[in-house]
């Protein structure tokens, strides 16, 4: 458990995620990645109303007894549940810690049954076609494809990811096809949501990247400096990140983007952008989907942080770059 | 005799607690939506239950070039002394080849941790 404040889980939409990062450095909460660790829920920004079943998931993860706190969000229909919360970061803070104790539980949206029944064909519900014993809880067993890299057959898993991801941008929902932490396929669903402009700046853009490979103390220093003055150069605090050897934990020539930057090469223009006091250059990720097939899951991850949520929308936006198919 | 029975008295009376305790401290099974995976909302396509490949043959590389290597030093260790600068040459050259094996299994990314 968080050591600190009260473990919450932020499920973000739009417009929010600057004033997110405002509410991770407050001392009464502690930001955790998945809403097991929480023990209240908080969703902010505005909803997609496609997300409702989604939101309706993340839910039902809490333990019991679950809090729900509204913040600058509206409530999806059906959501009757949890409080809405003051708009000032301070304020929403400590009104989020209060819940974690106040609440009294909420029950869950959806249905507590197995998601898909068991479809065997014995009495017992055991047996079915082929090697694999049929489709236990109407879910096929992974199944054998070739791998990108060595054509090894092995098992392959498809899975929905998003929109609540906490290392990914909020509101991004990929179909991906995972073998190990290869990726083998990525179809995008849906393109994050726009963001607040605090999210924009070159500091918060970093401060992504950082939390991602594990450095949150200079992410939160970087999140000071920008909610002080995002305009003023920071040429201490850019000296500082390079100092940690961000650039070279950043495997080299990952994902070459239309100008022929790199990961490495868009977050060294960031950290100059940083130390100029200007905004960063722009970048065109091109084909997203393509770009993500073949790399093993951290990589991707990275991809994602290296880009500012603005380069994805835009890059998702034309219909033609939605789908990529690996090769095999 | 005695013994047994207040030994058996005993370890019934333990068990009727634990089973006491464990039927008092509700119910046992979470509901179905929050025995679900966590993948930020989204839900898998197939089970988890699945084999995928660890590539054996890169962990082989490492247990040669550092397990391997201690088994042949050990005899080379006692047989130093007699043999002289012949086996220390030829310690080189085991060790040479070995290193080989470790520059190449560097350069695959074996010593990364994932």
């Amino acid at each position: 458990m968080a050591v600190g404040g009260t473990p919450v889980f932020v499920a973000a939409g739009g417009g929010v995620l600057g004033a997110v990062e405002a509410l991770r450095l407050e001392p009464a909460l502690t930001l955790v990645a998945t809403p097991r660790a929480a023990q209240v829920l908080v969703v902010a920004g505005e909803q997609r109303p496609s997300d409702r079943i989604a939101l309706a998931r993340i839910h039902a993860q809490l333990f019991e007894p679950r809090a729900t706190v509204w913040w600058r969000a509206d409530r999806p229909s059906g959501f009757d549940f949890g409080t809405g919360a003051p708009e000032s970061v301070s304020d929403a803070a400590a009104f989020i810690s209060a819940q974690a104790t106040q609440s009294e539980g909420e029950a869950i949206l959806l249905d507590d049954g197995p998601p898909n029944p068991w479809e065997g064909v014995g009495p017992y519900g055991q047996g079915g076609n082929g090697m694999m014993g049929g489709t236990p809880y109407g879910r096929p067993m992974a199944m054998t494809t070739d791998d990108l890299r060595d054509g090894l057959a092995l098992d392959a898993y498809s899975a929905t990811f998003g929109p609540y991801l906490t290392q990914w941008p909020p509101g991004l929902i990929m179909e991906t096809t995972l073998q190990g932490d290869v990726i083998q396929s990525v179809r995008i669903v849906e393109a994050p949501l726009a963001q607040d402009l605090l999210a924009a700046t070159p500091h918060l853009e970093l401060a992504r990247l950082l939390r991602l490979l594990e450095l949150p103390a200079l992410a939160d220093r970087l999140v000071r400096a920008a909610l002080a003055d995002p305009a003023r150069a920071a040429a201490g605090l850019a000296r500082a990140v390079r100092w940690t050897g961000l650039l070279a934990a950043i495997p080299s020539a990952l994902a070459r983007d239309e100008s022929g930057g790199d990961v490495r090469s868009r977050t060294a223009g960031r950290l100059d952008a940083l130390s100029a006091g200007r905004p960063a250059d722009p970048a065109a990720p091109g084909d997203l989907a393509a770009m993500l097939i073949g790399l093993e899951w951290h990589e991707a991850a990275l991809v994602l942080a290296s880009f500012s949520i603005d380069e994805l929308r835009g890059a998702i936006a034309s219909p033609a770059v939605r789908m990529a198919k690996g090769a095999a | 005799m005695e013994a047994l029975l207040t030994a058996l008295v005993l370890t019934g009376i333990f068990v009727a607690l634990v089973l006491a305790a464990y039927r008092a401290s509700g119910p046992r099974c979470s509901p179905w939506p929050q025995r679900l995976p966590f993948l930020g909302g989204g839900e898998a396509d197939t089970h988890a239950w699945q084999r995928y490949h660890v590539r054996f043959y890169t962990m082989t590389l490492v247990f040669i070039a550092f397990e391997m290597e201690m088994m042949f030093m050990y005899p080379w260790a006692v047989v130093f002394v007699e043999e002289g600068l012949k086996a220390l040459a030829e310690m080189g050259m085991f060790l040479a080849i070995l290193s080989l094996g470790i520059l190449y299994g560097w350069r695959e990314g074996i010593f990364r941790w994932q």
